[in-house]
């Protein structure tokens, strides 16, 4: 956001020069372009050439005949995608995990910052902060484990204890009920505490003087947190949230991959698990690539929409 | 996520287009041996050896030493670089090798079903060998059926790994047999008893009831729904009448009791709960700790007897494969009809006739009795002893599975030459899965070919397993599986049908 407005500022000095040309530019600015310059080669070389290998989409791709042989199908494997059963429910699966994601998921990590930064007692604190980032270190391999160790039905501890205590032993692992909760809850383990960083980060910045002056006007804890720390970061909170919004379609491949089974895959199987077994287990390379694809068309536009909304809601938005 | 899948893709493509325009000349450098039609003796005397990378699937956890890789390369006069992939990330690690074009030579192929397995020897990708196996000792012995099982539309793209036709059975527990007094089951009633005999009848005598009859996996193929299913008779996976009309075996009544028979078993707790999220090693582990009784996979007989040393002691154990639905009649599934895969030769590689007919050469010495040896028990002496009654015994099990294991599921052929192991269970399950050739069922399918099977047939299975696994969990009735059955047929199904109808037509004529 500041970055922007020093661009800007720089800008106007620019303008008046009359042959504007982007030779003279260049000229002018050359050193700023050649620092900028190895960077734009890195997103060219690695992000937008490698782009071009999405033209498979749109054909039968058949790696031995390369892009050049291969058939030119048009629109054949959107068709697909879009006529299949599978689309619906990949859909359905994926939007009710983002929601539950945001609804769920995203408010705690803020809360549980306001909550840190009402700890006085620093060396408590900091034990707090490095005890909770820990499990965000762990793979999911392990952490799915663990669930499983702790889940099943023969043996599981949960059930265990439920059953001792006389209620009915569920199978968490392979009933589609619980999987949501289940994968939620996972979430909710493994980012909670390591998602507080950057909201820390923007409670450490909020001015002093504030919170004297609403204490001087006799606000309470809960005041000051309600009517001065969380506007204060309302922007970072803002962002953060369009940056999710825009990573809607993808949760994450590895995590739900780990918990998918016969039994669940009506409510778990998800874009990216479907792109994974589509496209690398059975090889239909162009199938999957137009699935990525329609995965990023849609991130992309909800990206942009999300941050249009918010600057019209008078926030600063992501660009 | 996203974006890394994106990248793949598109590094794969990227990669593709380099490496077709550069591929290996690696054979080419050490040929010179243009021409040598079959003769017994290893070829080339004064040469120099044949130097050949081989993309090739490892079934243990790390790859051999060099002790007998290099015995193997003194025979076959060979200087053989291996590129191991594990075989649990077989899937994506072949798939994306044939994707970039990143080949070797030799490309192990064992998903003769996958769809982009098929798609690519389609392609053309690899030689078409047919013509020349008849030019050596060994490979010309392989015979017809299977070169036709290995065959695509006709086409046969490798040289076929000679299996047993069919390798399923079941291991129970004979000392727990003993205990609750019953016999080695004949039939699938029987079979049942003893299940439900393990589970309440405290077969290990601790007490309590912590026993289950059968364990299981995740797995309906390669675990015990399939070989029940072909104990009821049911087709492996088509069924195909005199008028040439294909049925899927899930549409067969007989399926339909294999279903409900594992419905009983799971809903009485004799199959053990958490069957549907346990791994392979796991349900190992519970065999072995005495907590299943009933294990699918005769194979593994000595494996199993291994891990149990140390926790179950005086564990004892008998394949059985002999169940019949009721009619006396033997049937066990084959997986491949016989065929377990394909050694194939990459046209990106293998540049000219010469190279292909000096790396079938050395697929050739391969099936030589002195490599079977080396490849199967390792250095006489070293790793095996023939005792007095001729019986093969593994004298260094440590040494055997850091030198010798891994080329074990390498050997183009299993069935040329065979061993008397000198472990009785061991021994019985060999012999019975000789037996299984009197009474394997085929699927017609094999050597058949269904566009639409190769574009979408994984996916679509889909559909079935899942509800299979979901009837026999009770969480769908017969007409939620029949409403499964006709969902597979209209997203595809139909036109698999058909299409395999057409091709079974053209390969009668």
């Amino acid at each position: 956001m500041k970055v922007s407005t020093v661009a800007a500022a720089r800008q106007i000095p620019m303008e008046k020069k009359k042959p504007t040309t982007i030779l003279a530019n260049l000229k002018r600015y050359k050193l700023l372009y050649l620092m900028i310059f190895p960077g734009v080669l890195y997103f060219l070389i690695f992000k937008y050439l490698p782009m071009g290998g999405l033209v498979i989409a749109f054909q039968d791709y058949q790696p031995y005949k390369g892009i050049t042989g291969s058939e030119w199908v048009g629109f054949k494997h959107f068709i697909r995608l879009f006529t299949e059963p599978t689309f619906f429910m990949l859909l359905r699966n994926t939007l009710v995990l983002f929601a539950m994601n945001i609804v769920l998921f995203f408010p705690l990590p803020i809360i549980l910052a306001l909550m840190l930064n009402e700890v006085k007692q620093r060396h408590f604190k900091n034990l707090v902060q490095t005890i909770i980032y820990i499990p965000h270190f762990m793979s999911w391999v392990i952490i799915v484990s663990i669930t499983y160790v702790f889940m099943t039905v023969d043996g599981g501890v949960i059930n265990e204890l439920m059953a001792s205590m006389g209620f009915k032993k569920i199978s968490f692992l392979t009933s589609p009920e619980w999987l949501r909760t289940v994968y939620i809850g996972q979430i909710i383990w493994k980012e909670l505490g390591w998602s507080t960083i950057i909201y820390l980060a923007a409670i450490t910045v909020v001015d002093p003087q504030l919170y004297e002056a609403s204490e001087m006007d006799g606000a309470g804890r809960l005041r000051k947190t309600w009517h001065v720390t969380l506007p204060a970061i309302r922007p970072v909170i803002i962002t953060l949230l369009i940056l999710k919004i825009g990573s809607t379609l993808d949760l994450g491949f590895e995590h739900m991959y780990l918990l998918l089974n016969s039994l669940n895959r009506e409510v778990a199987e998800i874009f990216d698990t479907y792109i994974y077994t589509a496209g690398l287990k059975n090889g239909q390379l162009s199938f999957s690539t137009t699935v990525g694809l329609f995965k990023g068309i849609v991130g992309l536009i909800l990206v942009i929409g999300s941050n249009k909304l918010a600057k019209k809601m008078g926030e600063d938005g992501v660009y | 996520m996203k974006k890394k899948l994106i990248c793949m893709v598109i590094f794969i493509t990227v990669m593709s287009t380099l490496l077709s325009a550069c591929g290996g000349n690696k054979a080419n450098e050490a040929t010179g041996n243009a021409g040598t039609s079959g003769s017994a003796t290893p070829a080339g005397e004064s040469e120099k050896p044949l130097e050949l990378t081989w993309l090739n699937i490892l079934h243990t956890a790390s790859p051999p030493t060099d002790v007998v890789k290099s015995k193997i390369e003194e025979y076959t006069k060979s200087k053989i670089t291996f590129n191991w992939v594990p075989d649990a990330s077989k899937e994506e690690r072949i798939t994306t090798a044939l994707a970039s074009g990143e080949l070797a030579d030799i490309v192990t192929l064992t998903m003769m079903t996958n769809s982009s397995v098929r798609s690519s020897l389609k392609s053309g990708l690899f030689w078409d060998v047919g013509a020349y196996l008849d030019d050596y000792d060994n490979l010309k012995n392989i015979p017809a059926e299977v070169r036709t099982a290995a065959s695509i539309e006709g086409v046969l793209y490798g040289v076929p790994f000679q299996k047993n036709l069919a390798r399923s059975g079941l291991v129970i527990r004979k000392d727990w047999l003993d205990k609750v007094g019953l016999a080695v089951p004949t039939t699938l009633d029987e079979l049942y008893e003893v299940a439900k005999a393990f589970t309440e009848k405290d077969p290990d005598g601790n007490g309590k009831q912590d026993t289950t009859g059968f364990g299981d996996r995740s797995d309906l193929r390669y675990s015990s729904f399939k070989l029940l299913s072909s104990y009821f008779g049911t087709p492996n996976g088509w069924k195909v009448d005199e008028s040439g009309k294909f049925t899927p075996e899930f549409d067969t009544p007989e399926y339909l009791q294999t279903l409900n028979y594992s419905r009983n078993l799971y809903e009485n707790g004799y199959l053990a709960k958490d069957f549907a999220v346990t791994a392979k090693t796991d349900q190992q582990q519970q065999f072995a700790q005495g907590k299943t009784g009933i294990y699918t996979g005769m194979v593994d007989i000595k494996n199993l007897h291994d891990l149990s040393q140390g926790l179950q002691e005086g564990m004892e154990l008998v394949p059985v494969n002999k169940i019949s639905n009721g009619d006396g009649k033997y049937r066990v599934w084959s997986e491949g009809s016989g065929v377990g895969g394909l050694l194939a030769f990459p046209k990106s590689e293998v540049k000219t006739e010469e190279e292909l007919k000096r790396l079938l050469q050395f697929v050739n010495d391969l099936i030589d009795e002195e490599v079977f040896m080396l490849m199967t028990g390792g250095i006489k002496g070293t790793h095996y002893e023939i005792d007095a009654d001729g019986a093969f015994k593994i004298i260094d099990l440590e040494k055997w599975q850091a030198d010798v294991q891994p080329f074990a599921s390498s050997r183009p052929s299993e069935v040329t030459f065979s061993l008397k192991d000198a472990n009785p269970e061991k021994e019985m399950s060999n012999q019975l899965i000789k037996e299984n050739n009197d009474f394997a069922v085929l699927d017609p399918t094999v050597p058949l070919d269904s566009a639409t099977a190769n574009e979408k047939g994984t996916e679509m299975a889909k559909i079935i397993t899942d509800a299979s696994f979901k009837f026999i969990m009770g969480e769908l009735d017969e007409a939620g599986f029949k409403e499964a059955v006709e969902s597979w047929k209209k997203s595809g199904g139909t036109q698999i049908i058909a299409e395999y109808e057409e091709a079974y037509k053209k390969a009668k004529q």
